[in-house]
């Protein structure tokens, strides 16, 4: 009889819930309405309880305390189970109907258009580039593809791409609008009444996912984890704005790339050997030396809305020179790293022959190295496809 | 461990979202609320759960369909994704319920609102 009691209690909470609602929301002549709906509601679901939670009672997913409950059944399921949809149906659509009182039946909705946009505005063709490095880091390392393995990397493909780019084009807004760039693969405007909405989004879909993986991991994880979302709203959020602080801008740049992977080996319990810092090292100078070429193409349009970088502070041919440094300090370092490591340094081979023309950019010319910047984000593409190769390679050495 | 429950809670919920999308009535008709009522709805049939296992009522089975993994005794990670599909199921079957007394297909509701 126990279950009974409690379900009557929450019953009772709920039919209380549910009539102030009622009362509080509805508009002349619609009360009727809402009762006849909740009534049509309550004899689906009561339909889909007694089918589905026969079928979850049969499969063993759960069971009851036989000295607990009635002992009446529908199917498999006690009667007492039909209390949690009942209890449901009677308050939340009050609930609902009064948050949405104020709304007219033809009322705009200022959302719409939110979810394409976000998508757009998170750059889906470079969403592997953060999902690639926690996957392969995590699975070298556990050599198993468990649960974990599919949240985080479901994480860095969608939701934190979200929140980096829908962030930053957020506080971007005003650099964009004088950018002609903005608006196809590279990113999207977005549209004022978005912001507030687009933030929300951002902070939806990223605090759940990050809560599990810290739930996954240890004190390492969650310092991995920590950084990562520090990275990703630090760069461009008012206030902080590292994006704008030069040098500072590629360091965090390059960590939205390489803290995946770190958070990969954090969840993964990797050991850190020097040659695992090493690999990190030169895929965090790559990150930089990407994020610093990236800046050149915006010198133009960043000084006219007063956004520094490192590229408006220290000049377009400086940061490419840079740019090709790092990349060839970075396929140096990839020689230090036990084999196959050293297969990789052939990476950065491309990169600096695509920046290399570049040498002698002045800030004038800056904006032509779009087309190299083009480029670049196929070359990601090649790049990726030769590290799976030196992976599996690896993989298959260890094994 | 199995996944096959979690996932068939995740196909369900994409399904609820799918019809929201479809005919906006719920998160596409107001985001801000629908994120309210949901979050009130499972946090409620969540205090349930609760209060149901410290009786000792409710308890875990061992179904090899679940993951196994546990928030807390005898709550599986599944429940609260349960519970969200519940909700949502609710609010969609009410909102569609409402949509189908007022006799407003969504196409012509769709222009209404264009149009206002």
């Amino acid at each position: 009889m126990t279950y009974l009691w409690l379900a009557l209690a929450f019953i009772a909470a709920a039919v209380v819930a549910g009539l102030a609602f009622a009362r509080l929301g509805a508009r002349h002549g619609e009360t009727a309405k809402h009762w006849k709906a909740v009534g049509i509601a309550f004899a689906a679901l009561a339909v889909l309880t007694a089918v589905f939670d026969s079928v979850m009672i049969g499969m063993e997913l759960f069971h009851y305390d036989p000295s607990h409950i009635l002992g009446l059944k529908v199917g498999l399921a006690p009667l007492e189970d039909f209390a949690y949809p009942l209890a449901g149906v009677v308050a939340l659509p009050g609930l609902w109907m009064w948050l949405t009182r104020r709304r007219g039946a033809g009322a705009k909705s200022n959302l719409k258009g939110l979810v394409p946009q976000a998508v757009l505005a998170s750059r889906p063709v470079s969403w592997i580039n953060t999902a690639y490095p926690f996957a392969a880091a995590m699975l070298l390392t556990t050599r198993e593809i468990d649960w974990v393995l599919i949240v985080g990397t479901f994480y860095f493909l969608i939701p934190y791409n979200l929140a980096m780019y829908g962030i930053n084009d957020v506080f971007d807004y005003e650099s964009d609008l004088k950018n002609p760039r903005k608006g196809g693969i590279e990113g999207a405007l977005l549209q004022p009444h978005l912001h507030r909405p687009m933030l929300w989004l951002a902070v939806i879909t990223n605090v759940p996912f990050l809560l599990v993986l810290a739930f996954a991991g240890g004190p390492t994880t969650w310092l991995a984890v920590g950084v990562s979302a520090f990275a990703v709203a630090a760069y461009s959020v008012a206030g902080l704005r590292f994006k704008e602080r030069p040098v500072l801008d590629s360091l965090t740049s390059s960590t939205h790339f390489v803290s995946p992977a770190v958070v990969g080996l954090a969840l993964a319990g990797a050991d850190v050997t020097p040659g695992l810092l090493i690999l990190l090292a030169a895929f965090f100078l790559w990150g930089m030396a990407a994020h610093a070429f990236g800046a050149v193409q915006d010198i133009e349009p960043d000084r006219q809305a007063g956004i520094g970088s490192i590229a408006t502070v220290i000049g377009a041919r400086r940061t490419v020179r840079l740019a090709v440094v790092l990349w060839l300090v970075a396929g140096l370092a990839m020689l230090a790293t036990p084999w196959p490591g050293p297969l990789a340094a052939i990476i950065a081979v491309p990169y600096i022959a695509n920046c290399a023309p570049y040498w002698n950019v002045t800030d004038t010319t800056a904006a032509r190295t779009n087309v190299a910047w083009r480029r670049f984000i196929w070359l990601n593409y090649g790049s990726g496809f030769l590290v799976t190769l030196i992976f599996i390679l690896q993989w298959s050495l260890t094994s | 461990m199995g996944v096959l429950y979690l996932l068939s809670l995740l196909l369900g919920i994409t399904c609820m979202l799918l019809l929201d999308h479809r005919f906006r009535l719920f998160f596409w008709r107001d985001a801000k609320a629908a994120a309210i009522v949901t979050a009130v709805g499972v946090l409620f049939l969540l205090a349930w759960d609760l209060a149901g296992i410290g009786l000792g009522i409710f308890l875990r089975g061992e179904g090899t369909i679940a993951t196994g993994l546990l928030l807390a005794p005898e709550l599986p990670i599944e429940e609260p994704v349960f519970l969200i599909f519940l909700v949502l199921c609710t609010m969609v079957l009410y909102t569609g319920a409402r949509r189908l007394l007022e006799r407003l297909p969504a196409r012509q509701a769709e222009r209404e609102r264009e149009n206002v």
